[in-house]
């Protein structure tokens, strides 16, 4: 049969069907129906006052070769300026301490939070996904992505496979990434829990040289992270669509931030040393993500709420919500709200006391301690020609960190030990 | 919310975030769904999307009398005049007998003599069957755009492309009135999206899923292009064992062996779609390798 000799007539039938319809002949050469590059970029400028600074670059691409057969790759460039905070407790005297490189100090003045202000880096991200479907109601997508910054490499994979039940009106998906994390800091990886040499305690450079090096570790160290990632989308009707995800990551290895400290202090809750910080080396995280769309008359409304809970204590609680509203055919306005909420890890200590003995692990870093946080956004769009868009966004950020239940002794009860962090987001994104 | 037009045969609703404008052609419930909150547009756009459908029907309906259809069905030896759109609708159909090496042949509607799709086990005698053969050949029919003749006992049959060149006829139209605005054209289930609709929402539609005894209903999403259903599933004849489908080889005067009971396709246009559904049911059991070569989405139903 002549069908089967000439297997592919979509071709011929094409032609036939843009004559008979009077449509350009742009179509035949173009029978498939692929679409073409469509390119996102976007460059968002977030600082936090009196700490950090990053300017990023977003240069993202996708392409549909035909068939729901889609390829999508992202450049993303940060850079990182600034202070951040160090863990160390504000004094009621100025002080002093050493740079992480082991190379110089820096002063902090009385009653400020201690930072380090020599927080600079530049990373490089590169993210590639192919997403198909596999046979009849499957789809299975995979990834690679890297990240490198001057003392971080990371690599991962990933792969996900996703089946239609019901004309598609239910997806379930389950996937599972896999990354490898290697971290060789400048100055090299602090020892957990030693002392921080200062210059002014030695007599010689060579000697305070000598006291910095044996707090270090040589080389690099690395940790291994395993995600698995159950999914569930539901469309409930024309208006509604419905998502609840579960994930579940291992992560084995170097969790440890080689540049935060903790301050050991006396009954008067002055400090007597510092000391470096000290993480365990392994954490199961559960997640669970509920997130459901609605169309309304003129726009979208978008809630999501996620629960983490982890073996190091750590729950939080996040809830999302955007509400799209169409202004006009070409133009929409988007106000964004987010809460968050987490409390302390288990090795979480603002300080610890002189009087006391060591904790097996211990981390005064505010990230991993309890606090609130909140986003406040809005995003204004303009739809252009041919499905380009140009879009705007500035976000008011907030953290408070909070003490979690430590008695404050002495001097500590008069200084701000959990200054809240604000942040200013904008951004320009612009599609094509 | 329902308000009357002042065109009594179309029915305008808000739907939320857009309008949807419901008529009845072509044996077919249509709706026109308009990504617009103005009324007045829509109710515009519904009302050519009317006129146009009947046009159509009107033309090329082989239940009418005095029609086009009718005309060139009545001109046997003699000859009949074509106009433009008829030509090319000739023309069509002429590229889809030769790509499918004859399967797709718009003469072979004289089978419906032999043939009742019931669902009773009343099989045609073969006689019957062999007496229609020698009025069927689309090869054997000579048109140029002003003409065309057809040997005596020939007719044409515009029922596999009539109601998808519709939806994308409407679908020219209504683009060509207001270019930037998408609308959904859905003659019962053989539809065409204008564009995409703003701020990259999908169409979300109901049609009658061809699988069961329409009990369900299934949501599709659409974005953009045309999707056509072939085939019925109440549509067939049954008898000792065997289940023969309304698909006929227009070559044999029998039912196609192992064809799928409902075959839809999404492609650019939505004749393209119906043309390409058609002939996969056409190909019988070889209809996924069919559709799979043609690197088209999809969904077959057996």
């Amino acid at each position: 049969m002549q069908l089967n000799q000439r297997n592919n007539i979509i071709g011929a039938l094409t032609a036939a069907t843009c004559s008979l319809l009077g449509t350009p002949a742009i179509a035949q050469e173009s029978p498939s129906t692929a679409e073409p590059w469509q390119f996102d970029t976007a460059i968002l400028y977030y600082g936090e006052s009196e700490r950090v600074t990053a300017v990023e670059g977003v240069f993202s691409a996708s392409k549909d070769f035909g068939n729901e057969h889609i390829f999508s790759g992202k450049i993303t460039i940060d850079g990182l300026t600034g202070a951040s905070a160090t863990g160390a407790v504000a004094q009621p005297s100025a002080q002093t301490f050493t740079r992480p490189s082991g190379k110089g100090e820096y002063q902090i003045a009385a009653g400020e939070t201690p930072l380090d202000d020599t927080f600079r880096d530049t990373r490089i991200q590169l993210n590639g996904q192919w997403t198909q479907p596999l046979w009849q109601d499957y789809r299975v997508s995979s990834g690679v992505h890297l990240s490198k910054e001057y003392d971080y490499l990371s690599m991962a994979v990933n792969a996900n496979l996703a089946r239609d039940f019901n004309q598609r009106n239910t997806t379930v998906s389950a996937g599972l990434s896999y990354a490898f994390d290697s971290i060789d800091p400048e100055g090299g990886r602090p020892v957990a829990f030693a002392s921080m040499p200062l210059r002014s305690d030695y007599a010689t450079d060579q000697a305070f040289d000598d006291a910095f090096d044996a707090t270090r570790l040589s080389g690099s160290d690395d940790k291994n992270t395993l995600d698995l990632m159950l999914g569930l989308t539901q469309v409930i009707n024309r208006r509604t669509i419905m998502q609840l995800n579960y994930g579940l990551s291992v992560v084995d290895g170097y969790m440890t931030d080689p540049f935060k400290m903790l301050s050991v202090v006396n009954p008067q809750g002055l400090t007597q040393d510092l000391l470096y910080e000290n993480r365990p080396d392994s954490r199961t995280r559960h997640n669970v993500f509920w997130q459901t769309k609605y169309a309304l008359d003129s726009g979208v409304a978008d809630l999501s709420y996620r629960f983490t809970t982890d073996d190091w204590d750590i729950d939080s609680h996040t809830l999302d919500s955007r509400l799209r509203f169409n202004l006009t055919q070409d133009s929409y306005i988007q106000p964004h709200f987010r809460y968050y909420q987490q409390s302390a890890a288990d090795f979480y200590r603002p300080y610890l006391m002189a009087a006391e003995g060591l904790p097996q692990f211990a981390s005064a870093d505010y990230r991993v301690g309890e606090m609130t946080a909140f986003t406040l956004g809005l995003k204004y769009g303009m739809l252009l020609d041919d499905g380009k868009e140009l879009s705007f966004r500035i976000e008011y950020y907030q953290q408070n960190p909070k003490n979690p239940g430590f008695a404050e002794p002495g001097v500590l009860q008069d200084l701000d030990l959990y200054p809240s962090v604000k942040a200013v987001m904008a951004q320009v994104s612009y599609r094509f | 919310m329902s308000q009357t037009p002042d065109l009594p045969e179309i029915e305008l609703s808000w739907q939320g975030d857009h309008y949807c404008g419901r008529f009845s052609a072509m044996a077919s419930p249509c709706e026109l769904l308009i990504d617009s909150n103005d009324r007045k547009l829509a109710e515009h756009l519904t009302t050519l999307a009317f006129y146009e459908a009947k046009r159509i029907e009107h033309k090329y309906s082989r239940y009418l009398t005095g029609n086009t259809c009718h005309r060139i069905n009545h001109s046997a030896g003699k000859g009949a005049a074509l106009d433009e759109e008829t030509y090319k609708l000739l023309c069509f159909a002429d590229s889809c007998f030769s790509l499918s090496d004859g399967l797709f042949d718009i003469t072979s509607g004289v089978l419906r003599r032999a043939w009742k799709f019931d669902g009773s086990d009343r099989l045609p005698a073969p006689q019957q069957v062999k007496s229609l053969l020698p009025l069927i050949g689309w090869q054997k029919i000579e048109f140029d755009a002003n003409r065309i003749l057809m040997p005596e006992g020939f007719e044409l049959d515009f029922g596999g492309i009539g109601k998808e060149y519709a939806v994308d006829a409407v679908a020219k139209k209504c683009a060509e009135l207001v270019p930037h605005c998408s609308m959904l054209v859905n003659f019962g289930g053989d539809i065409q999206v204008t564009r995409a609709r703003r701020n990259k929402q999908c169409w979300h539609i109901g049609i009658e899923n061809p699988d069961s005894d329409g009990r369900a209903n299934r949501l599709l999403r659409i974005a953009h292009g045309g999707l056509a259903t072939s085939g019925d599933a109440r549509r067939f004849l049954y008898k000792d064992g065997v289940r023969y489908s309304h698909i006929l080889n227009p070559k044999t005067g029998y039912p196609v062996s192992h064809a799928p009971r409902s075959v839809t396709v999404a492609s650019e246009h939505c004749v393209q779609a119906g043309i390409l559904a058609t002939l996969a049911l056409l190909q019988g059991k070889n209809a996924e390798s069919f559709l799979t070569q043609q690197g088209v989405t999809h969904w077959i139903y057996r």
